[in-house]
């Protein structure tokens, strides 16, 4: 017989010590630390300030006896015309940038990438990133040129040939030029995320499909498009919500004209009645109400795809408790 | 350096993981922990190493307990199944790390690892990457690494599990040599038995974190102290027969139908003495049942697996009971035939239905 | 995917049809090369060659302070961007990625909703936390700025890398003889090397293209960076010297592109790190 007993005298379980318990707190500290300070100062800070800020008539004129005025300046966001002016921009920014480049052409680049050989796939995706790493300010240029006035622009110097009046297609056609400038950079987003779902569908599938006799085209429309929808959404609410609260190129390239809030997208608003000195005298309260709603927006929907995409069910226990 | 576990429990989340264990091990003792995936064997020997934080329970080193222990400050040394070597550094890098980390100084550092190394027969591959070494080499820098600082403890966890079978058959060897010479206290997590049986002074088999049984490798062959650890150890398995426990002329009698076995007397008397019920669990094991035609028990053969130098013949008894008998190799029988067996009777274990527990030992 | 679709010939046309969708970007980054060696240019055809577009490198900019200024300006920027960036990430994401304690599933949520989030929206309010701080129109504020927005980001990059190290080694480590601290930095730093060198890029490029911060929160010249200094040639001058204004956009696009054509693979990896997980 060789049961075990166990003769040792048990003491009373033992509390963790002081030094130990300590320990626990001030590791994850010292590592999590700078992180917090800085995420704290300059996103949880600034997410209660907007709000706060919005709440008051603060302005440079009242800069030193704020005053707080309740939803006033929602209100006269409300009763604004210009706002519905923007509302409708902000829409057509997204709404156009959104379908025809950050989906539609990444859609597009990632089924004709992954459709060719590696090699020139991979130098097709590199090269689109370079729009995305090109300083805003560069980029905003060479568009600039792009699209400027006879001789000199390249759009018209291309149309020419098609005998087409040449003019500044900036001021002609400030939309355009906005979408597009904004989509050739949007578009490597989804078309990486792109890439990889369709490289990441089994392959069995596809063979499947090549040998029930699909077409390439059928079998991108049946087998391919669906299997990546949930990539698909995922870009799509991902993008809606940088593009609405992205302005760094339409800052740039038209400043929200060419005339009165032509392209002033709603982001882009806020910032010049906050920010911006051009109209004399900075309104920080009314900014900040602007902005605010957005960042209500963007905070009820990073939740939202925080459920939705299920970012959650990724985190995996640590195997090492000891700290 | 003795080793005392003391109602250690491990809890992750509503699992647990290890439930209650007791274990003393002696100084210089070689234990396995043995069980089947999920037994809680790993998570036991994360605990000792202080990487798992236990839920409630004590773990004594020597007189101490090390429960708050770090890690760094346990003085023990690990091998894993992967060998963990670090792979941006030399093979000396390797081995000195745990003498850098105590702040020796170069120099001796340089002659301990050495002596280590060449102990380990890797005294030549001091300045290559693990990346260059094979399988078995990194294995003997990793068990390298855990020795050079001269722990009181070793911890292995499957170490020879991913090396092909005839280097692990080597290292089996080599290992017990080493730890016998060197006489470090040494716990090795394991799910191969036969590698357990081998090797350790004591093997302890756990089941769903609960220690099922804690004997030396003799005891648990042969004098298994509950069902799950009779038919876990031993292949082919021991056999298993529902039988009852009865009294005739004096002697005790174990029948099932188409089987009766007269017990020895000193087992009988002990098992009845032990058996709330005449129900129990009748068990033998392969090697323990013979073809004799002058057996009393008649069967029939169903399959015959070769198995080199024995064949395994399952028989079916008269009552439908399935009796993997091992017979030397060539037998001259085939499924279908009518054969009869002789049961070595003083080789019989009996256990408690109910409880799964041993009726003899 | 594996196999190609099609015959030879659909590859082709393929391969001709995602050409000419990148045909409007490939002439923009040729007229921005010609262009600024060219004495002018009308539309894609350069006509005379010249250095002069040049002279802003010894003559500076009318009412600007040296461009060597500002070029430091920038790097010093980009450079402790990058540098604060990598190690808090490093930092965090080890923590997020391997340590138990509690808070740690909260902040993970967190890092992954700051993720999704425009933080674009907040300058307004960032703009306040600077000023309250002291903070504005200093490189240093605009440097924490950065390093801010862009850290979640990079603490899901690095968490990403830190989760593909095998837990045997760093358990090794600690029985070793490390503390976490030590096993961190002997054993898996060293490691994730590649993941280092990426999001270093990544945010060298990122601190050396930043347009926005700098401008919205710097005033003065001595703080001026590269892109605010263009941006400030563009408004002086939208209707004139389009030689002088490539020439300085290529000077400042010349660090870009090298990095562009030497890391390539990081930083196609980077980008698609930074959304690991989420091609479900």
């Amino acid at each position: 017989m060789t049961q075990q007993t166990v003769t040792a005298q048990v003491t009373p379980h033992m509390d963790v010590s002081w030094r130990a318990r300590l320990r626990r707190f001030t590791t994850p500290a010292f590592f999590t630390g700078p992180a917090f300070v800085l995420v704290f100062l300059f996103f949880f800070l600034p997410v209660i300030l907007t709000i706060l800020i919005s709440l008051t008539d603060m302005s440079v004129a009242t800069i030193s006896d704020i005053k707080f005025v309740g939803l006033k300046n929602y209100i006269r966001i409300w009763r604004s015309r210009t706002t519905w002016k923007i509302l409708r921009n902000t829409f057509i920014y997204v709404g156009f940038t959104l379908t025809f480049f950050n989906v539609g052409l990444a859609l597009v680049l990632a089924l004709i990438t992954t459709h060719i050989p590696d090699r020139w796939g991979t130098a097709f995706r590199t090269f689109w990133l370079l729009p995305r790493i090109t300083p805003s300010v560069i980029y905003a240029i060479m568009w600039t040129w792009f699209t400027a006035d006879a001789p000199y622009g390249i759009v018209n110097q291309f149309l020419q040939i098609f005998g087409v009046e040449p003019r500044n297609w900036m001021s002609a056609q400030p939309w355009l030029v906005v979408i597009a400038a904004n989509g050739f950079v949007g578009a490597s987003f989804g078309m990486i995320i792109f890439t990889s779902a369709i490289r990441s569908i089994p392959v069995d599938f596809l063979r499947a499909a090549l040998v029930d006799g699909a077409s390439t085209w059928q079998r991108i429309r049946y087998v391919i498009l669906p299997m990546i929808r949930w990539p698909i959404l995922f870009v799509v609410s991902y993008q809606t919500l940088s593009l609405l609260a992205s302005f760094e190129y339409i800052l740039l390239l038209t400043d929200g004209g060419p005339g009165f809030y032509t392209t002033e997208v709603w982001s882009l608003h806020a910032y010049h009645r906050a920010l911006s000195n051009y109209f004399g005298n900075v309104q920080f309260g009314y900014g900040a109400a602007l902005a605010a709603i957005l960042v209500v927006i963007g905070v009820i929907a990073s939740v939202i795809y925080l459920r939705v995409f299920r970012f959650n069910e990724m985190v995996a226990e640590p195997k090492i408790e000891v700290i | 350096m003795e080793v005392r576990l003391v109602h250690l429990s491990k809890y992750f989340g509503e699992v647990r993981a290890v439930n209650d264990l007791n274990l003393e091990i002696k100084s210089g003792e070689f234990v396995a922990l043995l069980g089947p995936s999920g037994c809680g064997k790993t998570t036991t020997l994360l605990m000792i190493a202080g990487i798992y934080i236990p839920t409630e329970g004590e773990i004594w080193f020597g007189d101490r307990i090390v429960n708050d222990l770090l890690p760094k400050d346990r003085n023990i040394g690990m091998v894993f199944q992967s060998y963990a070597l670090y792979p941006h550094m030399t093979v000396f890098e390797n081995i000195s790390f745990p003498l850098k980390l105590k702040k020796v100084p170069m120099a001796e550092r340089r002659k301990r690892a050495q002596r280590v190394a060449d102990m380990m027969q890797i005294g030549h591959l001091m300045d290559r990457k693990p990346a260059q070494l094979s399988g078995g080499q990194q294995q003997r820098v990793a068990l390298a690494r855990a020795l050079v600082k001269e722990p009181d403890i070793l911890l292995f966890d499957e170490p020879l599990s991913n090396l092909d079978a005839k280097l692990r058959l080597t290292m089996r060897g080599e290992l017990k040599r080493l730890q016998k010479d060197l006489g470090i206290t040494s716990i090795y997590v394991t799910h191969d038995q036969v590698e357990a049986m081998t090797m350790a002074d004591r093997v302890a088999v756990l089941r769903d974190g609960r220690l099922q049984t804690f004997s030396t490798p003799d005891d648990l062959y042969n004098r298994p102290q509950t069902l799950f650890v009779a038919g876990f150890i031993g292949s082919p398995p021991m056999n298993f027969i529902d039988a009852t426990l009865v009294q005739e002329n004096g002697k005790v009698v174990v029948k099932a139908e188409g089987m009766r076995i007269e017990l020895p007397d000193e087992l009988g008397k002990r098992a009845l003495a032990r058996a709330k019920s005449d129900r129990v669990v009748y068990g033998i094991r392969p090697e323990h049942v013979h073809l004799d035609p002058e057996g009393d028990i008649e069967a029939e053969i169903y399959v015959v697996e070769p198995l080199g130098r024995e064949d395994l013949l399952d028989c079916r008894l008269l009552g439908g009971s399935v009796m993997g008998v091992l017979a030397p190799a060539g037998q001259p029988v085939g499924p279908g035939d009518k054969v009869r067996l002789r049961f070595e009777a003083e080789h019989s274990q009996l256990f408690d239905p109910e409880t799964e527990h041993t009726l003899l030992w | 995917m594996t196999e190609h679709a099609g015959s030879r010939w659909i590859q082709v046309f393929l391969i001709i049809l995602v050409a000419l969708l990148c045909v409007p970007l490939v002439v923009m980054y040729i007229w921005l090369l010609e262009a600024a060696f060219a004495k002018q240019t009308y539309g894609i055809v350069p006509s005379g060659f010249t250095l002069s577009n040049w002279r802003f490198l010894w003559e500076g900019f009318k009412n600007m302070p040296s461009i060597w200024r500002i070029t430091f300006n920038t790097l010093v920027f980009a450079a402790i961007v990058t540098v604060a960036e990598v190690f808090f990430a490093s930092l965090t994401g080890y923590a997020l990625s391997r340590m138990k304690f509690p808070g740690r599933r909260i902040f993970l949520s967190f890092t992954l909703v700051l993720h999704a989030f425009p933080a674009v929206t907040l300058l307004i309010a960032i703009f306040y936390v600077l000023l309250v701080m002291g903070l504005y129109d200093t490189l240093l504020g605009v440097i924490l700025v950065k390093a801010a927005l862009e850290l979640p980001l990079g603490v899901w990059i690095m968490k990403g890398f830190f989760d593909g190290i095998s837990w045997d080694m760093e358990m090794s480590a600690l029985v070793d003889g490390c503390s976490r601290f030590r096993a961190w930095w002997e054993v898996l730093i060293p490691n994730i090397r590649p993941g280092i060198a990426a999001l270093s890029i990544f945010s060298f490029l990122s601190g050396w293209s930043e347009f926005l911060l700098p401008y919205i929160f710097t005033s003065s010249f001595e703080n001026f960076t590269l892109s605010v200094m263009l941006r400030r040639l563009i408004g002086d001058f939208r209707f004139v010297d389009y030689g002088l204004l490539t020439a300085a956009g290529l000077y400042y696009m010349l660090p870009v592109l090298i990095f562009f054509i030497f890391t390539q693979e990081y930083l196609l990896n980077i980008y698609a790190g930074g959304t690991k997980g989420t091609q479900i």
